[in-house]
Formats: structure tokens, sequence, C-alpha cells
């Protein structure tokens, strides 16, 4: 199939595509190990900052990798033909304190798309429920417009 | 936050977290949801305790 063009998306068209979507992947490493995840987000597209619920149990690896302040990279994309676009953000995933809660993070946090609970099975209060914000250095967004006569 | 003579504490009724709050966090919770769960909020989650200590 050919690629007919590659095409960096513009700010405003890559922070529309981030206010169409509440969820992504959430990648990042510890050594060489890779770990990533589906997630759901909020986005603030003035100050390009995502808010994430980030749900684990005691078993969990989860913890394990969002010990410390990672660096991590989340990816949105869509498809609709005969377009595929994609934002990455890069930044450095930090956990908020329940302490360090202001008006404007509960309303934040309010805009995410809650996480899918139910897969875990079991009742809110067993789960380990972490926020966090991602801060993102770079955010940018690029765009592919496929040949429609590759179309069967 | 830090201890005030009347402190409104908030517990979730699904996840159980609690914190204490201002008022401006209590309604900003009731209109936006539990900041940790999501979970709808009512007024009954928040409790006003006297908090001065003699």
């Amino acid at each position: 199939m050919a690629l007919d063009q590659q095409t960096e998306m513009s700010r405003a068209e890559t922070d529309a595509l981030l206010a169409r979507h509440e969820t992504g992947v959430l990648s990042l490493a510890q050594g060489d190990e890779p770990y990533a995840i589906p997630i759901s987000y909020g986005y603030d597209a003035e100050a390009q900052t995502f808010y994430l619920r980030l749900v684990s149990t005691p078993e969990s690896e989860k913890r394990q990798f969002l010990s410390s302040s990672p660096a991590v990279r989340l990816v949105v994309s869509e498809e609709t033909e005969p377009e595929y676009r994609s934002v990455v953000a890069k930044g450095t995933l930090k956990e908020v304190s329940t302490d360090e809660m202001t008006v404007e993070r509960i309303e934040q946090f309010g805009d995410a798309k809650r996480p899918l609970f139910e897969i875990w099975g079991e009742s809110k209060t067993d789960l380990r429920i972490q926020l966090y914000e991602l801060d993102a250095d770079d955010v940018s967004g690029r765009f592919i417009e496929l040949d429609p006569s590759e179309y069967a | 936050m830090s201890a005030s003579e009347e402190d409104i504490v908030f517990t979730c009724p699904e996840c159980g977290e609690t914190m204490v709050v201002n008022p401006a966090m209590r309604d900003a919770l009731v209109t936006n949801g539990c900041v940790v769960c999501g979970a709808a909020v009512a007024e009954s989650a928040f409790e006003v305790s006297d908090a001065a200590q003699e």
C-alpha cells in the first residue's frame, strides 16, 4: 500500500484529535524492560497536560513500573479512511496525592474518562487507584492520507 | 490541606478515599464526582468536624 504523504498536524489539529478521544496507550520502560497499557485520560489543551487514573491490585506489576516518576509516551490514534492520524505525547508521569488536591485538579480529573473498574472484578475499595499528571514536554501529531485507489 | 477550626472531611462512598477539603473543593467534588474513582458525590459524603483543639 503506497503512502502518499505524511504531514505534521498543527497544534489545533493535534488538540482536536486528543479532545475527540479519551483513551490511548501509555508506554514506559524500566531499564530494557518495556511496559505498555491502555489508559483513559483527560486533556487540558492549554497546558498540554494529561490527567490519568491508573488502577492496580496488590499483585500488579504496574506499581513496579510507576514507582518513580518515569519518562513516558502516550499514543492516541484514529483511522478514518483514507486518513490515519496519530498523536504522541512525551513527558514525565507525576503522581498526584490527594494532599495536593485543588479545585482545578478536581475539575480536570472530572473531565477524564473513568477507568473500567469492572475489568478487575473487585470492589473499588480493594483496588489501588492512583492519580497522575503527564505534563507533556512535546505533543506531536501526524496524519497520512492514503491513496483511495489502494482500497479494494 | 492544613487543618482549620472546622474541617470538611470528604469520604467517597464507593472507593473509600478520604480527604480534607475546603468549601470550593466540596462544590467541585459534588459537580465533578470523586476525584479518585469518578463516582457521583452527594452532600452526604461530607462531614464537618470540629478540629479545634484547646
